[in-house]
């Protein structure tokens, strides 16, 4: 049974010299998960990455398995609510947008509304959240502004709420403001009236 | 008492020529801007939205920016340039998913302690960091964080847009 | 590391930088903000007279300039020409900052709270002046600046402010006028 794993892991890690980075036993759990991800028709590219991140940052073995597991649960479920036609870029976004908050039924929803590719709708999302925005108000806005916004106009969309969030404005009310702006209706749980963001406080 | 009305306007000028100290901040602010602007979210070919005129003249501008001093490579990937402003630092790496996460891949160079490196970006999302001086771990202020920062350092995310995302 | 790229060792020119920067040097450009920020900044803050939206001018004008970068023709004369970018950013501003225009302070003494006379003479005298250079007519204040605090020729002011040498001259000399009336009224006041 070793014997066996051995030559299993030395026949996958042949086929992808990369992960000759991490420690044998770490290497080996890896590898079966990557093995199991790609027969179950995931993209293993995130799942190697992830893995070789790990490698270079110094992490323990065990963390590093249980963010590959975790990547390709979010992976899996990414791909049943968008559908087999989904693209790796497209899973890849979609997981960062789970990992964000965002629900399964929101990535359908987002696909219905949307012409493909959704990377660039999904991979705002999460920027949003990431950067404070409520995931349920993210989900909310990017879902009025899919259908109409090009992947450029999600992109100014997000920089804007950023930059207004640096200069003080709550995120929730970040984002709604700038939806308003828009013309779209935005219902998140924090929109506010449509205010301006306030002004630093001035410097001496 | 009744000065000369040169002298007056002589005094004024000295005053105003005295030098003023402008927040050496400006420097960082403006380079994380451009920055952001030759980054990596390259303009979707779908048309603009016709209400929103301040979005499609950033796009036009970012559209500006990214064709014109990167070049396209092969295979569907693209130049992105990737800048930290960091004076203290003796090395600066890029390192991410486009890169295996091996800091000896992508250097960066420096000018005045700003420092910068170009790499071939395919579609998609991708996560990174820069390593200084071979140990801190440092996301790009200039970018979105990375949410699940599960190996406990900071990381960003570039996402490229267009064919094949 | 690699080394700085040349800069420290020569200082590079304008036109160096620029052709670097349109190579996709974009470090480079970080040396032409370091080079040109106090100067352009001292003329934008007594432009604007509000230290927060002046530096947020020059800001502007620096990420504006190195966006149409390929629309400088003559990189030798890069600072002339983000000049002019500054100069018309400054006058955008000008009608906002009117409404709330408030002074602030040059002196580094006025931080630490000065109380001896001579400094609080010299801080009289700074606020005296601002508030005179915030009375003047904006394109009064800048002719006067770019003549007298900038020292260029009109020919250059010409250029910048799309207004005629005679008119700048005209302009440059109400200037003085007003200027010294105010102060003349801050002195018996």
């Amino acid at each position: 049974m070793m014997l066996t794993a051995l030559l299993i892991v030395a026949q996958v890690a042949a086929q992808d010299p990369r992960l000759e980075r991490l420690d044998p036993e770490t290497r080996s759990l890896v590898v079966a998960v990557v093995d199991s991800a790609r027969a179950a028709g995931l993209p293993t590219e995130p799942l190697v990455q992830r893995a070789l991140e790990g490698a270079t940052k110094g992490a323990p073995g065990t963390r590093i398995i249980a963010a590959v597991r975790r990547l390709t649960v979010d992976l899996g479920v990414a791909r049943t609510a968008l559908g087999p036609r989904s693209t790796a870029p497209e899973l890849d976004a979609a997981a960062a947008a789970l990992r964000a908050g965002a629900t399964p039924q929101l990535l359908s929803e987002l696909r219905e509304a949307r012409q493909p590719p959704l990377t660039m709708a999904l991979s705002v999302l999460a920027d949003l959240v990431a950067s404070g925005v409520p995931a349920d108000s993210a989900s909310a806005v990017v879902l009025a502004l899919a259908p109409n916004a090009g992947d450029a106009d999600l992109v100014e969309f997000r920089r804007a709420v950023e930059r207004d969030i640096s200069l003080g404005a709550p995120p929730g009310a970040a984002a709604a403001v700038r939806a308003l702006n828009t013309g779209i209706r935005f219902t998140g749980a924090d929109a506010g009236p449509g205010q301006p963001p306030p002004r630093p406080p001035s410097r001496p | 008492m009744f000065e000369q009305e040169d002298d007056i306007v002589e005094r004024v000028i000295r005053q105003l020529r005295r030098p003023v100290s402008i927040d050496p901040g400006v420097d960082a602010r403006v380079m994380h801007e451009i920055a952001s602007d030759a980054a990596p979210e390259s303009p979707a070919r779908r048309p603009l939205l016709r209400s929103l005129p301040w979005l499609a003249a950033a796009a036009v501008l970012a559209a500006v920016v990214v064709a014109r001093p990167w070049t396209r490579g092969g295979n569907g990937a693209d130049a992105f340039q990737f800048v930290l402003v960091a004076p203290q630092a003796a090395s600066v790496s890029l390192v991410g998913d486009f890169n295996d996460w091996d800091p000896a891949r992508s250097p960066m160079q420096t000018a005045q302690g700003v420092w910068a490196t170009v790499v071939q970006l395919t579609p998609g999302r991708h996560r990174y960091a820069f390593l200084v001086n071979g140990v801190e771990w440092r996301a790009d202020p200039s970018a979105p964080r990375a949410m699940d920062d599960e190996f406990e350092t900071p990381s960003s995310v570039v996402t490229v847009g267009g064919r094949g995302s | 590391m690699s080394d700085p790229m040349g800069i420290d060792k020569v200082e590079a020119s304008d036109a160096e930088l620029v052709r670097r920067i349109r190579t996709g040097d974009i470090g480079a450009y970080g040396a032409l903000v370091a080079r040109y920020r106090d100067r352009l900044g001292r003329y934008a803050v007594h432009m604007i007279g509000d230290r927060e939206d002046a530096e947020e001018a020059l800001q502007d004008s620096f990420v504006r300039a190195y966006r149409s970068l390929a629309r400088c023709d003559d990189p030798a004369r890069f600072g002339a020409w983000l000049y002019g970018i500054l100069v018309n950013r400054c006058r955008t501003t000008g009608a906002r900052a009117a409404r709330r225009r408030r002074m602030f302070v040059h002196d580094a003494d006025a931080l630490n709270g000065a109380t001896r006379p001579e400094a609080v003479e010299r801080l009289e005298w700074t606020d005296a002046v601002d508030r005179a250079l915030a009375r003047l007519a904006p394109e009064y204040r800048e002719a006067f600046l770019l003549k007298h605090v900038e020292d260029l020729e009109y020919e250059e002011m010409s250029r910048l402010t799309g207004a005629g040498v005679s008119a700048l001259k005209m302009r440059v000399k109400r200037a003085r006028e007003q200027l010294q009336k105010f102060l003349r009224e801050a002195e018996h006041v």
